[in-house]
């Protein structure tokens, strides 16, 4: 239970310990100047882990934490110059402050895609400096905030070991809720988006609500930071948070591994002690920093957390032995523990779509009932992608109703659809990097029952009930699909045919009204094709709607119920195998007597 | 009308940064985020040529160009080609860029250094307003340098080249377009017109060590307004973010220039995401 896929579950017993570590170093009696450089890694490693969570996990590279960092040590020292002390309502109010930043930058920055965030965010630390000399009678402009108090907590003064001790707690206390993040099914969902926003709308993801939410979590390790700068000194000056520290801040992040909880405290230490233990070094340090990004960039993805994490898993393989299990996919493996499913009839209803002059679907309409194959067959270019990609809702038709169980969704986003129940497959199985089997099936049930980030950071009830679901579920999708004895090996080590079925326990997890499957024979083999074909046949006499959009005219007519067969962007036949096979204009399409049209996909 | 000239000057300098990032952009979808300071890395060579040596103005334009082109040239090498996952290159240009801005203030520190022009730097009055001679001519040189985009893009093989790979790289290629080598010409040759462009946009700007954290961000002000890809957006993007730089300096006090640029941009974004010159195509799979 423990040791399943340690790369996503990070530890914490480990860190736990390193953290009470750091608390007891005052008592080592360290020297004024190192004690000191530990207390600035910790505020960079704060900001640094923020960034991680929104560059390493939700792939965006933002420099706004800086911004943040400043909206926190500002609201703290304002606070402590009006005579609340109080750390704990300071850092209650900066981490709120960062939030409030990340929010309203993260709106409009979100928006249009990675770069407009990056450039919006960069620009916002340039803002700073600005924001400080408007607002200077409150912030005392380009001097700087002085005349801040000592820092209490419930009227107690800290002092400097106190301040130090109190530093250290409130790091790991943003640690473990990073920690609870990542290694959570929320932390899956961020991998599912960072590998395909496509794939996270399909599964109902909001691609905008995901990633903002990201980010703005991200603020609060920042506004804490400031926060707990702010109250270091006793002072803030406005030339400490400028563009160098955003640059530093993501060095240490690469450094350090974006993709990494702990990485964070490694790279901001590494980073603090070599920039700025010897002033000789100082003028450098924008070379230094830019190597460091280059480098990272281009070679260590990983950043120090990875080569920690290979190191650690080499020592595993080599006590563990060869253990590895070298079960086969048995032919009759799934004895099928769903007993029924709740499949919806999805009805489209004269669909018209143009590109430009282009007429891809012309008035087309299709009928899929629960219980029965439907398959949309039809030459290249006849406009059953289309009709796929306006049902998901990645277009928007001109014209036409679209309705699964008889609710109307033609026009909504992607995700809306999807939450709906429509679930789907893709020509080329969208699988996200080092997830193993068992993880990857589950993130199809993200949005299907969903837990808040409270939840999610303090381990509620609630998410512990869900994550229950989310283990029973898989187990039985996986059963049925008959990968259960794969369920822990790293899901994009699959071959080809096995990804496809590992996208329909997906699809299927989350119990959905309708499934489409996109040309989901294409590549396996005959003895797969067997496979799913029985697969199939099992879903449909449970109950469940499914639609197969296929070139395979011989598996078409083998598998489906019903087939609708589009030409130039009309249903040009439609009805049971038989009656399609009999069709003598569907011969015509298929023997490739009159195939003179140039088509196109 | 003297704060418009000096407000579409320095909005010609902005365009001309994003019209580097257009160069870029169009050829290989990737965004050279240290653009600006390979024209700020120009901008100081002018300075040590044409200050430092005292050289034919001519022959400075040849080398900066030069010069430039090589930076632009390692840095494609070093910091975007190796780079496998196209995010990364964010972060590895971003770190060009703080190299370029350390060795600038190591070699030529951090001071302002003024660079002259060959028209003079006395202000003349044209259409109602004080203007020094570099201003115009800044204007007149990104539209001309506009005008040829379009010219080449449309006239000449390597023009359609680049804009058969900016519609459909695998297509371009399949014709027989060297994609690689015609990302990695856009680049070196976005390089060379930043250079030659900098010995223009020195003597407006000093050369001084934080002018490509500055031009970066305009740049892209300018860029996210027009529209990416867009040549014209460049143009007209930068003019609006030059314009509200002085006027907001001129009218509400200088620490609310970038300020109001940001609420020009925020407003842009909600209004029309794609930029102006640019309609939003739909999502496929």
């Amino acid at each position: 239970m423990f040791n399943n896929s340690s790369a996503n579950r990070p530890l914490w017993l480990i860190p736990l310990a390193v953290g009470v570590l750091f608390l007891f170093l005052p008592l080592l009696g360290l020297d004024y100047g190192t004690s000191r450089q530990v207390q600035l890694s910790i505020i960079l490693a704060l900001v640094v882990s923020g960034m991680n969570l929104s560059l390493g996990y939700a792939g965006e590279l933002a420099l706004g934490q800086v911004a943040m960092y400043a909206a926190g040590a500002y609201a703290a020292g304002l606070l402590s110059i009006h005579g609340q002390t109080d750390l704990l309502i300071q850092l209650a109010a900066a981490g709120l402050s960062g939030l409030v930043v990340g929010v309203l930058t993260g709106v409009p920055g979100l928006r249009m895609g990675s770069w407009t965030l990056a450039m919006t965010s960069f620009f916002l630390v340039l803002l700073v400096p600005d924001i400080i000399s408007v607002f200077k009678e409150y912030t005392g402009g380009r001097n700087g905030l002085a005349g801040i108090n000592p820092p209490t907590v419930f009227g107690y003064d800290l002092g400097s070991t106190g301040y130090y001790v109190a530093m250290v707690l409130v790091t790991m206390a943003w640690f473990a809720a990073m920690r609870n993040i990542v290694a959570s099914r929320m932390g899956l969902a961020l991998r599912v988006l960072k590998k395909s926003p496509v794939l996270a709308s399909a599964m109902g993801i909001s691609v905008y609500r995901m990633k903002l939410m990201a980010y703005a979590l991200a603020a609060i390790p920042a506004g804490l930071a400031g926060a707990l700068f702010a109250n270091l000194d006793l002072y803030v000056s406005p030339e400490s948070i400028g563009f160098g520290f955003a640059v530093t801040v993501l060095a240490a992040s690469v450094l350090g591994g974006s993709m990494s909880v702990y990485g964070a405290i490694a790279g901001a230490g590494v980073l603090q002690f070599a920039l700025n233990y010897s002033s000789d070094l100082q003028q450098f340090s924008p070379l230094i920093a830019g190597v460091i990004l280059i480098v990272g960039g281009v070679a260590l993805t990983g950043g120090l957390a990875g080569m920690g994490e290979t190191t650690v898993r080499w020592l595993g393989a080599r006590l563990a032995g060869a253990g590895n299990d070298n079960a086969r996919a048995s032919a009759g493996a799934s004895a099928g523990t769903l007993d029924h499913i709740d499949g919806q009839p999805l009805i489209a209803n004269d669909v018209s779509k143009s590109f430009g002059g282009n007429q891809a679907l012309d008035g087309v309409s299709l009928q899929a009932m629960p219980g029965a194959i439907t398959a949309l067959i039809g030459p290249n270019g006849s406009g059953k992608t289309t009709l796929l990609n306006i049902i998901c809702g990645f277009y928007r038709g001109q014209s036409g109703e679209i309705s699964l169980g008889g609710k109307e969704m033609h026009g909504l986003a992607p995700d809306r659809v999807a939450r709906l129940g429509v679930s789907r497959t893709f020509q080329t199985p969208h699988i996200p990097d080092q997830l193993t089997v068992k993880e990857v099936v589950i993130t199809g049930r993200y949005t299907h029952e969903q837990a808040s980030i409270l939840g999610v950071l303090f381990r509620s009830p609630r998410y512990r009930r869900i994550v229950r679901n989310d283990e029973r579920d898989a187990k039985r999708v996986l059963e049925l699909v008959g990968l259960a004895h794969l369920e822990s090996v790293v899901a994009t080590s699959l071959p080809l045919g096995q990804r496809r079925l590992l996208e329909l326990a997906r699809c299927l997890i989350s119990n959905p009204g309708a499934i489409l499957l996109d040309e989901v024979a294409s590549g396996l083999d005959e003895n797969e094709i067997k496979v799913l074909s029985r697969i199939l046949r099992e879903l449909r006499d449970k109950g469940s709607t499914i639609v197969l959009v296929e070139h395979n005219f011989q598996l078409v007519t083998s598998l489906a119920d019903q087939i609708f067969v589009l030409a130039q962007g009309r249903v040009m036949s439609s009805g049971t195998p038989e009656h399609v096979r009999a069709d003598p204009k569907v011969k015509r399409e298929y023997l490739g007597v009159d195939t003179g049209n140039g088509d196109q996909e | 009308m003297t704060l418009v000239w000096g407000g579409l000057a320095l909005g010609a300098i902005y365009a001309l940064v994003a019209i580097g990032y257009n160069i870029v952009y169009l050829s290989a979808k990737t965004f050279n985020f240290a653009h600006a300071q390979l024209l700020m890395l120009g901008v100081f060579v002018t300075y040590t040529c044409l200050m430092e040596w005292r050289l034919p103005w001519l022959l400075v334009i040849v080398l900066a160009a030069a010069a430039v082109a090589v930076v632009a040239a390692i840095e494609n090498l070093v910091a975007v080609r190796p780079v496998k996952d196209v995010h990364n290159i964010l972060v590895t240009t971003l770190g060009a860029s703080t190299f370029l801005d350390g060795t600038v203030s190591l070699i030529w520190g951090n001071q302002p250094l003024a660079v002259s022009f060959p028209l003079g730097g006395n202000a003349i009055d044209l259409l109602g307003g004080r203007v020094y001679p570099i201003e115009p001519i800044l204007i007149l040189l990104v539209i001309v340098i506009v005008l040829a985009d379009f010219w080449i893009s449309r006239r000449f093989l390597v023009g359609l080249a680049l804009r058969a790979m900016s519609e459909d790289p695998e297509a371009a290629q399949l014709r027989g377009v060297n994609i690689r080598a015609m990302a990695f010409g856009a680049f070196v040759a976005a390089g060379a017109l930043a250079g030659a462009a900098a010995v223009f946009v020195g003597p407006k700007t000093f050369a001084v060590s934080t002018l490509g954290d500055s031009l970066a961000l305009k740049g892209f002000v300018a860029l996210a307004i027009g529209g990416f890809g867009s040549m014209p957006g460049a143009l007209v993007g930068g003019a609006a973010v030059g314009l509200v730089e002085i006027l907001a300096a001129r009218y509400l006090g200088g620490e609310y220039s970038n300020p109001m640029i940001f609420v020009m941009l925020l407003t842009v974004f909600i209004i029309r995401p794609a930029g102006l010159f640019v309609h939003s195509s739909e999502r496929t799979v």
